[in-house]
């Protein structure tokens, strides 16, 4: 062992296991039928959500989808930026980061344009689902922080936004809950996780106002057979429909609980 | 008046009424810091973290390690970068795109602090001498900005570190650092494809904690007139005259004293006072420290992973 052999290899160690080294896909159903995490194809992850997670800020909510967390936070309605031209409506400002440790390697997210692509695509989310004229010439701000990148981040974000929002009492329209789902080969994983929405061929996430019927975004990635592009959206929208019941009964239980 | 209105429109004076009763407009007594706490191992993609609350200030920290090839002069030794965050979502007064002033004096002195108390043993983040170490990233992101940011940030990154685990490797002779799979330790790495030529050579250091000195616990005083207040919230570091921050390590020796200048000096009655405030709080919050580490180390979750 010399040390002027000095052709040291470079390291090549992460601790948690690097998800971008291309492999053979293991199996995402076991003969069974049943996912990597033990769920049904077309079952959700365990949720838990909860507003008011942060004092400082007008509204707040915390949402935690699996392995997936998220906080949002809502500021507003306060003075818009000077450089803004002038608006009869509010704006609404929406901005989304990764916490450096929220990813298997560290800083992944911050450096790629993934935090610019979910800042606009939240904005456009949330956008129609909020009373803009409500709050004339003003800004309300939307800000969200990925705690732990565990799969369908964007869609979890979306729904918790949702929350803070009402958490901070913006007029919406309706909660905007938002679901992702997988399509492996021949099979749709909805809600995936990370490791599901990395073997995946595409994606789809939709973000709805159930009681409205309305859908505020719909996005398709990847590949995906003709065939089962609307069944995948059917369980999208059911998935949004009991999502939209559990961010309802939790509002509510918020509310009593600070009644009190 | 109506008291809201009251404090609305005369702050100070509403404060100073306070004061004069020894008591706080929270119903706390000055001298009393605001109910703590640690929760360990909130984020699962860090290889060590944890969320710390004071009062409403809460603070996560996560620590990610990576491998590194020592320096020259240095080869037996690891390092530590730290970082402090404060993202837009803490505080009314951070906008994105922006960085926070106070952000960056934070980052500085919880790095200073974390580096003269010899928390951190650096040899302990050696694998390989002259091949390989750890290099541990340690972010501290405010969620909830209310006061006392250095105190919280600090804790929450001495009860990251003391969660912080080493995952077992084994280097090859090269200097490569192969992840060995903890349950049965060395035999997993003779069935990898990568790693099964080399094993003769590799050596394995096992997964384990972290060996941690004496840890540093800060608190923040407010001096006003009189009165001295520990453990401000956002509303009395702004209302008052003057902060005092004091680090103090578990064994009650001072590591740091950091008084930035302000309207009032401090007497040295005040400035032994503070000493002893931050002493009793460092005992304090040493003992709810404790309690996580073994409430963590209990919980069935840890035991699966070790």
């Amino acid at each position: 062992m010399s040390r002027a052999a000095s052709t040291y290899a470079v390291p090549s160690y992460n601790a948690t296991p690097d998800l971008s080294v291309k492999g053979v896909p293991p199996s995402l159903l076991s003969p069974e039928g049943s996912r990597l995490d033990g769920r049904l194809p077309h079952e959700c992850r365990p949720a838990y959500m909860k507003t008011g997670a942060v004092n400082a800020a007008a509204g707040s909510a915390y949402a935690e989808f699996g392995q997936t967390k998220v906080i949002v936070s809502v500021y507003g309605p306060r003075e818009s930026k000077k450089a803004q031209a002038f608006s009869d409506i509010g704006r609404l400002n929406c901005d989304v980061k990764f916490a450096s440790f929220s990813t298997s390697v560290r800083g992944k997210a911050s450096q790629g344009m993934e935090e610019k692509e979910y800042t606009g695509m939240l904005h456009k989310a949330l956008e129609c689902a909020v009373a803009l004229h409500t709050f004339p010439k003003t800004t309300v701000d939307v800000f969200a922080l990925i705690l732990q990148s565990g799969g369908g981040d964007l869609a979890v974000v979306i729904s918790c936004a949702s929350m803070a929002l009402a958490d901070a009492g913006i007029v919406m329209y309706d909660l905007v809950p938002a679901v992702s789902l997988s399509c492996t080969g021949s099979e749709v994983l909805l809600d995936a996780s990370m490791e599901e929405e990395r073997w995946g061929d595409g994606g789809m996430i939709v973000a709805a106002m159930t009681s409205r019927n309305e859908i505020t975004q719909l996005t398709m990635t990847g590949e995906w057979p003709s065939t089962k592009v609307s069944e995948a959206l059917q369980l999208c929208l059911d998935a949004c429909l009991k999502l939209a019941e559990l961010m309802r009964s939790c509002l509510k239980e918020q509310v009593v609980a600070g009644g009190q | 008046m109506e008291v809201e209105a009251f404090k609305r429109l005369y702050p100070l004076p509403f404060y100073e009424r306070y004061l004069d009763s020894s008591v706080r407009p929270d119903g706390r007594p000055l001298g009393r810091a605001r109910p703590t706490s640690v929760s360990l191992g909130a984020v699962s993609t860090a290889d060590g973290s944890a969320l710390v609350k004071i009062g409403n200030t809460t603070m996560l920290a996560g620590v990610k390690l990576e491998v590194m090839v020592p320096s020259q002069e240095t080869p037996d030794q690891g390092s530590i970068t730290v970082d402090f965050q404060m993202p837009p979502i803490c505080s009314p007064l951070v906008r994105p795109g922006r960085p926070v002033e106070a952000a960056s004096v934070i980052s500085e002195q919880l790095s200073n602090v974390l580096t003269s108390s010899e928390l951190v043993n650096l040899s302990e983040l050696c694998i390989a001498p002259g091949k390989a170490a750890w290099m541990a990233y340690l972010d501290v992101y405010c969620l909830d900005a209310d006061g006392s940011l250095l105190d919280t940030a600090l804790l929450a990154s001495v009860a990251a570190l003391a969660h912080l685990q080493l995952p077992a490797v084994s280097v090859s002779e090269e200097g490569r650092v192969y992840p060995v799979s903890s349950s049965t330790s060395g035999d997993v790495s003779m069935e990898g494809a990568e790693t099964s030529i080399k094993v003769k050579g590799n050596s394995i250091s096992p997964r384990r904690r972290l060996k941690l000195g004496a840890a540093p616990f800060a608190l923040t005083c407010m001096v006003h007139k009189k009165h001295l207040l520990a453990d401000p919230c956002a509303e009395e570091e702004t209302l008052l005259q003057c902060s005092i921050t004091i680090t103090m390590n578990q064994m009650g020796r001072l590591v740091s004293f950091y008084k930035p200048g302000g309207a009032v000096p401090a007497t040295t009655a005040i400035v032994k006072e503070c000493i002893s405030l931050a002493r009793r709080r460092a005992r304090e919050v040493q003992q709810i420290l404790k309690e996580a580490l073994e409430d963590h180390i209990e919980s069935p979750s840890l035991m699966q992973t070790d």
